[in-house]
């Protein structure tokens, strides 16, 4: 989860042993940040539960080559995400519609006990040129949607991606076993793109999930959402205990966003019925979405 | 990659990005531009507007008719009183019904759910709306005072708070207050909302594109910063290689040859008989001295001359050659070595035609005296070292014209398995320490790097016990750059994960 506070400085201070801070949690200001089981080599990783607010932030970033379809999946996500739980999508874009800083679509719920969620996904801007903004972007993500591009001439492309996620992982002090990738085969509809079984070869080649997708058609979209989501919950729930902390089970968590969800013709419908008929954009609410 | 941290270390605790603060409404709205906006508002619709962040702070606070009613009223110890209630209710009350407040929808079912009905005192109303942002309160937004069209008769609750207040005066302060339906207030504050959540919308687009661009820039900095650093450590340890490195080969060079040019020239000296007499024996040994310094001398300069070229410093100076001539001069200078060991050089390789090609003389002979010497140093006694040049032709070695120079003997032949190795420095086929034949292994590894540094390529046959073939092919004019390159070792990668 996004800490509010430099993981150096979060490390460096004692916990206090009043309540509410338990002997895992610190108190800072209003908010108590409990920390994690894990310990990574940057130092503790924190995951930010700001019990004065009672808030929880997850980050989820969208990491791939130019191209890939990064925005479009954020794209899609939007216009299936029901207004009820999720924000502006927020795009910068060049005039040629490459991304140029990064994309932000919020998502937000309330969940029984009360807490609020808020899981933000962004996206790097995918040009070599901007490696410096996709280090910042990566800053604190709590797990990776990494999009690849199915087609066999983009291999050297997704590797090199690849490559260069892990390092601004490694240089963001990002633990590779404990902020969960996902990868996204998009683009399956091309002529040139890898078959079934050149896909299952990379699947065994590691441990990352592979989900295959064709994203402007919104195939695979929400399957790749829902398990990013999954994998990022179940790392911050190993490592600071959400279901005990605030009581968030995964059920709830998944469910709070995706039954608001337009599933229709996913993989998903069966497990998260759309509303009938699907929401339109209703009127905002106050002055915001 | 940046940062100490490189090499996979530790990252570096950095100032966190925009990205991960909360973000305030001043953080997202220009405020000399949004007072604009609502002061037009005011100036339209003629009720005052307040717009306050989550913390409470004022970004704006416009007041249009009521200065007069309101002052009036405050001047009254208990007016003052309620007046100071009725706007802590505003401002600081929760945003949800309550405490002198309704829903807004009670009476006008259209308004938002949101919308709070906020009954002043003095009969006037206000409606107050929250600033909802990625569904957070981050602020709010109060209409008011307007007088509502249902107000008839100012309410007891104004009247009782003085004996002594003047209800005509009251009444023409009122009148310059606006009177509005309530649904119609609440019809201009959904209006006025929807215009701030777009320039929210826009303000927290350029807050953190700006924010971003400066931090992106500054991590470019930090990098490049740090990437000249490592640049000059780098550099400065070339530096000192480089000098160290001059510094051994002028050792080896002087330390070795001085000495070694004294042995050999002591020793012609001797044999010339400057000394006085030798006996044939004490001639004999003496010269065995002098062709071993020889030897010895041609090995340092060999080895000089491979560190030169794989430092790179070898330039290749091409001009026009007669390839013939040259190759004339190179089997003239093996052919008492040759004429020594009863092998036969078969030279005549001018044939027909001239051959004028582009090439670097001095480095070209080198090449074929060393294909030359190798060839009779593998060939035994009554042995043939044929040599032929042919071309111009097209070379499809090479896609384009070129000439061939072939050394042919009928030495001891190389095993099959070894025609790659025996281009690489200090290889020797048979490397024990009993082989029959001498040398560094050095030879045809010069050779390579001089005739690649020329764009040409060598290869080599052979059969084993019947004698070798190398064919050295060359373009008629040689690409540029015209300085030798030694590819640099190659580091395997990582595997892919795609």
């Amino acid at each position: 989860m996004a800490s509010g506070r430099s993981r150096a400085d979060q490390a460096s201070r004692p916990c206090p042993t009043r309540s509410p801070c338990s002997d895992r949690a610190l108190q800072t200001g209003s908010a108590v940040l409990y920390k994690t089981k894990g310990v990574s080599h940057a130092g503790l990783t924190l995951v930010q539960l700001n019990h004065a607010q009672r808030e929880v932030t997850v980050k989820i970033v969208y990491y791939g080559p130019g191209l890939s379809g990064k925005t479009t999946n954020l794209q899609m996500l939007h216009t299936r995400i029901s207004p009820e739980v999720r924000g502006r999508l927020l795009t910068v874009e060049t005039h040629d519609d490459r991304t140029l800083f990064f994309d932000l679509l919020p998502v937000f719920f309330h969940t029984a006990s009360g807490f609020k969620v808020k899981v933000k996904l962004f996206t790097v801007p995918g040009q070599v040129i901007h490696n410096a903004t996709r280090r910042i972007v990566l800053q604190n993500a709590d797990a990776v949607a990494f999009i690849a591009d199915s087609r066999r001439s983009m291999a050297s492309e997704n590797n090199s991606y690849w490559k260069n996620l892990q390092e601004n992982m490694r240089e963001n002090g990002l633990d590779a076993t404990q902020v969960p990738v996902v990868i996204q085969y998009n683009k399956r509809d091309l002529p040139e793109a890898k078959t079934d079984a050149e896909i299952d070869e990379v699947r065994r080649k590691g441990k990352e999930k592979v989900i295959g997708a064709v994203a402007i058609r919104g195939e695979g979209v929400l399957e790749t959402l829902h398990t990013v989501l999954q994998e990022a919950y179940r790392s911050i729930d190993a490592r600071s205990n959400l279901s005990k902390n605030i009581s968030l089970t995964e059920d709830e968590f998944l469910s709070q966003i995706f039954k608001n969800v337009d599933t229709r013709g996913s993989a998903l419908e069966r497990k998260y019925p759309p509303k009938t008929p699907v929401p339109p954009t209703p009127p905002p609410s106050g002055a915001g979405p | 990659m940046s940062g100490g941290s490189s090499g996979g270390g530790p990252a570096v605790a950095r100032r966190e990005s925009v990205l991960q603060r909360r973000l305030t409404l001043s953080d997202m709205v220009d405020l000399s531009s949004f007072n604009e906006v609502v002061k037009s508002f005011v100036e339209l619709y003629r009720v005052g507007i307040k717009v306050f962040d989550e913390n409470g702070d004022k970004l704006s606070d416009v007041k249009v008719g009521n200065g007069d009613f309101c002052g009036y009223v405050f001047s009254f110890p208990e007016g003052r009183l309620r007046c100071t209630q009725t706007v802590a209710r505003i401002k600081d009350g929760p945003l949800q019904p309550g405490q002198g407040s309704r829903p807004t929808s009670q009476v006008d079912p259209s308004a938002p759910p949101g919308m709070l009905t906020v009954q002043c005192f003095t009969g006037l109303r206000y409606l107050m709306t929250p600033v909802l942002w990625e569904g957070d309160e981050i602020g709010r937004i109060i209409f008011g005072p307007f007088q509502p069209d249902d107000l008839n008769e100012l309410p007891p609750s104004l009247t009782e708070i003085s004996r002594g207040l003047d209800l005509a005066l009251l009444q023409t302060h009122l009148g310059r207050i606006r009177r509005a339906p309530e649904s119609t207030v609440a019809k201009v504050v959904l209006n006025f909302g929807q215009i701030l959540q777009s320039l929210v919308a826009v303000g927290q687009k350029t807050f953190l594109t700006t924010q971003l661009h400066v931090e992106a820039t500054l991590e470019t900095n930090r990098e490049l910063e740090d990437k000249n650093r490592r640049l000059e450590d780098a550099f400065n340890k070339l530096k000192e290689l480089d000098r160290l490195k001059s510094s051994f080969l002028a050792t080896v060079s002087h330390e070795l040859r001085t000495p070694l040019t004294s042995i050999i020239g002591y020793s012609e000296m001797l044999s010339e008989g400057l000394a006085g007499p030798m006996n044939s024996e004490q001639g004999d040994y003496v010269k065995t001295i002098m062709d071993k310094g020889e030897t010895l001398l041609k090995l340092i300069t060999s080895i000089l001359d491979i560190s030169q070229i794989e430092a790179g410093k070898v330039r290749l100076n091409f001009g026009p050659v007669d390839v013939p001539e040259l190759v004339g001069s190179a089997i003239s200078s093996v052919r008492p070595q040759a004429l020594k060991k009863g092998v036969t050089v078969d030279g005549k390789p001018r044939g027909a035609a001239t051959l004028v090609a582009n090439a670097d003389r001095e480095k070209l002979r080198q090449a074929v005296v060393n294909l030359l010497a190798n060839a009779v140093k593998f060939t035994a006694k009554g042995g043939t070292v044929a040599v032929s040049v042919s071309g111009p032709e097209h070379q499809e070695a090479l896609g384009e014209e070129g000439y061939q120079i072939t050394i042919e003997d009928t030495g001891v032949g190389i095993p099959q398995d070894q025609f790659d190795k025996i281009f690489e420095s200090f290889y020797q086929v048979d490397n024990s320490s009993t082989r029959e034949y001498g040398g560094a292994g050095i030879g045809l590894a010069i050779v390579k790097s001089f005739v690649e540094g020329h764009g040409g390529r060598i290869r080599v046959s052979s059969e084993l016990g019947r004698g070798s073939r190398f064919t050295v092919v060359l373009p008629m004019t040689p690409p540029t750059p015209r300085t030798t390159q030694v590819p640099p070792p190659v580091v395997p990668p990582d595997p892919d994960r795609f």
